[in-house]
């Protein structure tokens, strides 16, 4: 799947896989490549997202407020009073599972057989990654660019990405007709 | 125990609010469990009767729970 794609756009997935990780996230979603997208930092969905107004400090606060952890600090604390360590449960079963399991198995994933080594793809940013191949196509590029991700991210339009770009007030057309417009295309 | 936490401890195990919010966060806990569970079962090449056996439910509702969204992706590919 990622033959055609360019150093930058590698280096957006690795970037996903990273945040997913560091945001302690089960997969990697739509959202996770918003900040991979963001943090590649000088391709042209970085730089047309840049002047957007979006920032990585924004994306991640809209996350965070958007993602409800499967078990909040509060139903942490009525866990115990019950006695019940909801810690001690999660290190047991991600000593089995990997990392992000317990999320992971609520969201569904998407994904067939085990594969526990890494942080799989949700359906919807596999979907995206499926999408920057026809938008590289419909552009006529042999190759798969951080624009192409980024033009994805907007056309596929339900992902929590999507969904962070418009509380964030832009617009999906005015992105995708500045990352026309930066490669020389009429939009 | 100090006087404070055992207080504490008496307090929350008598409040509802507590109490109602550990049954809620419990449900999901279960859900994800159940969901990862089955998923690992059926990596290791269990049927849906074995699982629903060990679950103690129906064949049918195991499989409309867990069996849908794989076969669409299934399907998908």
């Amino acid at each position: 799947m990622f033959k055609r794609f360019t150093s930058g756009a590698r280096e957006v997935v690795k970037r996903a896989q990273a945040e997913a990780r560091d945001l302690g996230h089960g997969w990697i979603g739509t959202e996770h490549l918003l900040l991979g997208l963001l943090g590649e930092g000088e391709g042209i969905a970085a730089r047309a997202l840049r002047a957007a107004g979006i920032t990585a400090r924004v994306v991640r606060d809209e996350i965070e407020r958007l993602v409800e952890p499967l078990i909040s600090g509060p139903d942490a604390d009525a866990l115990r009073a019950i006695g019940i360590d909801v810690e001690h449960v999660r290190a047991r079963i991600e000593e089995s599972f990997g990392p992000g399991a317990l999320e992971r198995a609520r969201l569904g994933g998407c994904r067939r057989g085990p594969s526990r080594a890494f942080i799989p793809f949700s359906c919807r940013s596999k979907k995206v990654l499926e999408l920057s191949l026809r938008e590289a196509l419909r552009l006529r590029h042999n190759y798969i660019g951080t624009e192409h991700i980024l033009l994805a991210l907007l056309r596929e339009g339900q992902g929590l990405a999507a969904q962070i770009l418009v509380r964030s007030g832009v617009r999906a057309d005015d992105l995708r007709r500045a990352v026309l417009a930066a490669l020389g295309k009429v939009a | 125990m100090s006087e404070a936490t055992e207080l504490a401890h008496a307090a929350s195990s008598t409040d509802p609010e507590t109490g109602l919010r550990a049954v809620a966060a419990l449900r999901r806990l279960l859900e994800s469990l159940e969901a990862l569970q089955v998923q690992n079962a059926r990596d290791h090449h269990w049927s849906w009767q074995d699982i629903a056996t060990a679950l103690g439910v129906s064949k049918q509702a195991v499989h409309k729970k867990h069996a849908g969204p794989r076969r669409r992706i299934g399907r998908a590919k």
